[in-house]
């Protein structure tokens, strides 16, 4: 079992996932179990997940994180992604997969400030 | 660099698609060759990702196939080609397939459309019930 | 003999970039490659020549004659060259002149050496690639080669005497043989005019897109002229990079100074905010004329839902307002500070 391979900290009501590694199945299955175990037992308002470390984001990646983001929703916690590559954010955008309805933020802080305006209903 | 699958004296690779992982063997084979011949961020990215969509396809259709990467020279031009080959079930409707966007049919979601966005060149041969071989080139900017 | 690898092609890009320290120049590119002459390029530009073994054993059997008039022949075709002003200034100095009048003569005795293969073909490359480097105009470098002709034919008469038909046989071997090599010399001129365009293409690139830092967060890139998918591609790579190591929370984007904006333009214009969206910034729009206004709506092209106006300065404070900053008058400011 490959879990716990995809570091999950906590700050503050906020889970913080940051991925460095090469995602495929099992990883991937293991990550979106692991959060949302977590979200569980810590009752986490928000999720962010930092992919600046990730050079090749594709299709099969981004449909993982948008529903690790919907999952996380249905539990009541808001996702960001932090830290896309201008390179990532070109080939994505220019594949025609825009991730529409996908919070993202510029890094870490400005997510946790995203979702602390979020959490007091400032943000549509 | 230290390929995992064959390296022949042309400067090529291939590599067996036979499990998930191997996708990822793929993608890093294709991000290290696209860096030593110094692409760029943005067209290491479209290669590399390229190369993940395609052999995702032939792994999600087909469970076994090949990937063959190579570097091309053309007078002083430099780019790279990749090679999918598998037997799988072939595709249908090609061009749906090569229409289609994220947004439709999920039965089909191989991506075919946004792939061929990131390359130069881009061909595909598929036959119901013989197979697929998708043949994709990109060059690297000249300045 | 140089053989083409990557190495010998690399260019060093002209980037605003660079430490300072010299310039790299560009290594001599390999001009067998950019023309790619094969054995098989070489075969049929033979064919299209009509240079035959014929040729070859006749060129060959002609080298008594060459020996016998090169030197002539080399001063009357100095004589031309330093006859006019324009081609004797390519030879300031007595040294240059016999430097390249020995070359011109390796080169003429080459003419009759009997052997045309790709050895042959580079050799006769560095000739004209010598001749561009010094900047000598294919005008000039064309016209020796018309006085070669013809000096050469008075000699060939002189040579065989009163065997006008084998006189003129031989005349036509060499003709083909120097039309080849002619070809050669000015395929090295072409190569290297696009090669300089290129790399003018790249810096000129490299200036278009002059990303502004506006103030803390806020970048602005004016877009001017006209946006093919090339400098699109370049416009939204360059916006990516900056946002990121800006840290940038708004990219204005005012498009005043770009002529035409139609579905193309427009699908580029909002592929970039889509990517600039991802990372987590905002783009605002500016510079929206009358006409692009009225053609984004007729043409039923989505940047309704972006950030837009009309006037860089009102996209300016919004951006402002993005960052919580506002724009006051200093007299508000001295008014409420009770001043």
């Amino acid at each position: 079992m490959a879990a716990g391979q995809i570091p999950i900290l906590r700050i503050g009501t906020t889970l913080l996932a940051t991925i460095q590694i090469e995602l495929h199945d099992t990883v991937v299955d293991s990550f979106q179990n692991d959060v949302l175990e977590e979200i569980e037992k810590t009752g986490a308002k928000g999720l962010i997940v930092d992919i600046s470390a990730l050079e090749t984001v594709d299709s099969y990646v981004a449909r993982m994180l948008a529903n690790t983001a919907k999952m996380a929703k249905l539990m009541g916690t808001e996702t960001v992604i932090v830290g896309m590559r201008p390179a990532v954010a070109a080939t994505l955008v220019r594949m025609g997969y825009f991730m529409e309805g996908i919070n993202t933020a510029l890094s870490l802080e400005e997510g946790l400030q995203l979702q602390a305006r979020q959490s007091n209903g400032t943000v549509e | 660099m230290s390929p995992p699958g064959n390296q022949d004296d042309t400067g090529s690779w291939e590599i067996r698609i036979d499990k998930e992982a191997d996708i990822v063997a793929v993608r890093q084979q294709v991000r290290e060759l696209a860096k030593e011949l110094r692409f760029d961020q943005f067209g290491v990215a479209a290669l590399t990702t390229a190369a993940s969509e395609l052999s995702r396809n032939v792994w999600v259709h087909a469970q076994k196939g090949v990937a063959r990467i190579s570097m091309l020279r053309n007078g002083n031009r430099v780019g790279v080609e990749l090679e999918f080959v598998d037997h799988g079930p072939g595709i249908a409707d090609l061009d749906r397939a090569l229409a289609g966007g994220y947004s439709t049919a999920k039965s089909l979601g191989l991506g075919l459309s946004g792939t061929r966005r990131l390359v130069d060149e881009f061909n595909i041969d598929s036959q119901p019930g013989r197979g697929t071989k998708v043949v994709i080139r990109k060059w690297k900017k000249e300045y | 003999m140089e053989q083409g690898d990557g190495e010998n092609v690399e260019f060093t890009r002209l980037t605003p970039n660079l430490q300072g320290g010299p310039m790299h120049q560009a290594r001599q590119p390999d001009y067998m490659e950019i023309l790619k002459l094969d054995e098989d390029e070489l075969k049929r530009r033979l064919a299209f020549y009509e240079l035959t073994d014929e040729d070859f054993k006749r060129l060959k059997s002609l080298k008594s004659f060459a020996d016998r008039w090169t030197n002539d022949i080399i001063e009357g075709l100095y004589e031309l060259i330093m006859g006019q002003p324009e081609s004797r200034a390519f030879f300031p100095d007595q040294a240059t002149l016999n430097r390249v009048k020995k070359l011109q003569n390796s080169y003429f005795l080459g003419l009759f050496v009997g052997t045309y293969d790709l050895g042959y073909v580079r050799d006769r490359l560095r000739v004209g690639m010598a001749h561009e480097r010094i900047g000598m105009p294919p005008k000039l470098y064309l016209g020796a080669y018309r006085r070669y002709l013809a000096l050469i034919h008075a000699r060939l008469q002189e040579h065989f005497k009163e065997n006008a038909s084998e006189a003129a046989k031989a005349l036509d071997s060499i003709r083909k043989i120097i039309f080849f090599d002619m070809a050669l010399a000015i395929e090295t001129y072409i190569a290297a005019y696009l090669e300089t365009m290129t790399r003018h293409q790249a810096a000129i690139r490299e200036l278009s897109t002059p990303v502004i830092k506006v103030y803390d967060r806020v970048l602005l890139l004016p877009i001017v002229g006209t946006v093919d998918t090339q400098r699109a591609h370049q416009i939204m790579e360059t916006v990516l990079v900056q946002v990121v190591e800006q840290q940038a929370k708004v990219m204005i984007l005012d498009i005043a100074g770009v002529p035409v904006v139609d579905t193309k333009v427009a699908d580029h214009i909002l592929k970039t905010t889509a990517a600039v969206q991802l990372l987590g910034a905002q783009t605002i729009l500016t510079g929206i004329s009358a006409s692009v206004a009225r053609t984004v709506v007729q043409l039923g092209l989505e940047i309704t839902r972006m950030h837009t106006r009309s006037k860089l300065s009102e996209g300016i404070e919004l951006a402002l307002s993005i960052v919580g900053k506002k724009i006051t008058s200093k007299q508000d400011r001295s008014e409420s500070e009770g001043v």
